[in-house]
């Protein structure tokens, strides 16, 4: 009677006993596991998803430093008995300060972080003697990428080995939901190196290439280390203009170069205009230019909050002119979209200052981003 | 707020384009080591004039 019951309400085959007890049997066995193990095989399938990531992490990893080995000893004639050297460097770290009593941080954050710069920069000098400028900006942007994957690689096989010393499933899939992104920002930085090989503009050179635009035919002057500014005119203004010196890969010292111009009374600066590259949201489009005001440009926030501070202090507007594009877009050779948005963004910063400075005014123009590939 | 990190670029060829200053001419030519924006070029087929290289791009070229 009840095998009948059973048999009609799930379906197992009627009237044959025991094929019946074996189903019903199964049945019992495989919801004990499920409502028992089923934590641990979920832990299982994750632990497998996130080994594979993981393994795709160790082969990008590997190949970044590869990579930066091969520049090393092939572009900049370092010695072949460099590598302990540079195992050496992906590993060094930078102790931020502390956060307890915020007064002051930044210029605690500012003075740690170029430390590390010029430390790393020492470094490369000491492994390729021979090296050019240029070509110690490109090693030095190589070995950042490097580094970054090496950090990622270590962060992720951490929080692994604990999901699997721990078992547990919330540590794990945390990691898991977060690996698409990690895996995507992995890729990103390693098509980056290419572009960093051949010294090639990347899509965040947008900035330093329109402001060299404003510079053409001008002497440029060194305002702060590795940032230079010309002076120039444009429809009864003075255009101070300013950008990170190229074509080395790097962004320079925008706000120390904004704040000796500012506070060289004889400039009598009246408005600012900083054009960069921004990252776009899903949907907008590769190189299309927006504008608004505030300080536009990225980083740890130190040049922003120095930026910012000398604009409130001497009271002068800020306006911001943007290029959108993808993460992966701003660190890899630059797009044509992007190329061709310098036109329109050059355009953009003409009627800014037509329509909001006076004849006689005197305009800063900061091209903002890594100037690799531009020169000016 | 994640942004867009994009999409993963197929290897794309890497174009150089020289702009002459004087007749206005554009020429597209495959990029070369050394190369950089605002460096001075080579002669312009037209004029001859001294060209200088305007911009450095990467272009998706569609197989028809």
């Amino acid at each position: 009677m009840v095998l009948d019951i059973w048999s009609s309400l799930f379906g197992a085959p009627s009237g044959d006993f025991s094929s019946t007890v074996i189903w019903i049997l199964s049945f019992v066995i495989l919801t004990a596991v499920s409502f028992l193990w089923a934590p641990r095989i979920q832990s299982m399938m994750v632990l497998n998803d996130v080994k594979k990531n993981l393994q795709k992490l160790t082969v990008l990893k590997d190949k970044s430093k590869t990579e930066a080995l091969d520049y090393l000893t092939t572009t900049c004639k370092a010695s072949k008995e460099v590598q302990p050297r540079l195992e050496q460097t992906l590993e060094y770290f930078t102790i931020m300060p502390v956060e307890l009593d915020p007064s002051g941080i930044v210029g605690k954050i500012e003075h740690v972080t170029r430390l590390q710069d010029d430390r790393i920069r020492d470094e490369i000098r000491r492994l390729a003697p021979q090296a050019d400028k240029v070509q110690v900006s490109v090693a030095q942007n190589i070995l950042e990428v490097a580094t970054s994957l090496n950090m990622v690689f270590k962060i992720v096989r951490h929080f692994f080995i604990m999901g699997q010393k721990t078992k547990s499933i919330y540590v794990l899939i945390q990691l898991q939901m977060i690996m698409p992104i990690i895996i995507q920002e992995a890729d990103a930085l390693i098509s980056a190196i290419d572009a960093f090989k051949a010294a090639q503009p990347i899509g965040d050179g947008l900035g330093p290439m329109v402001a060299g635009r404003f510079m053409l035919g001008r002497d440029p002057i060194e305002v702060e280390r590795e940032t230079v500014y010309t002076k120039s005119e444009y429809k009864g203004r003075n255009l101070l203009v300013m950008k990170a010196e190229g074509p080395m890969g790097t962004v320079g010292r925008p706000h120390i170069g904004l704040e000796k111009l500012v506070q060289d009374k004889t400039n009598n600066v009246s408005s600012i205009i900083m054009i960069d590259a921004a990252l776009k949201l899903e949907g907008e489009n590769t190189g299309e230019i927006a504008e608004g005001v505030g300080a536009a440009i990225g980083g740890i926030g130190v040049e922003k909050y120095r930026i910012e501070a000398v604009a409130v202090n001497a009271k002068i507007p800020l306006y911001a002119v943007v290029v959108k594009q993808s993460l992966i877009d701003a660190i890899s050779v630059m797009r044509k979209e992007i190329a061709e948005a310098s036109d329109k963004a050059v355009a953009v910063v003409q009627r800014i200052i037509e329509e909001k400075t006076k004849l006689g005014d005197t305009i800063v123009i900061i091209g903002v981003g890594n100037t690799l590939g531009v020169a000016q | 707020m994640f942004p867009s990190i994009g999409e993963k670029r197929p290897k794309m060829p890497v174009f150089t384009v020289e702009d002459c200053p004087n007749c206005g001419t554009k020429t597209k030519r495959a990029f070369k080591i050394g190369d950089y924006v605002f460096k001075e070029g080579g002669e312009c087929a037209k004029c001859h004039s001294k060209t200088m290289i305007s911009m450095i791009f990467a272009e998706l070229i569609q197989v028809k």
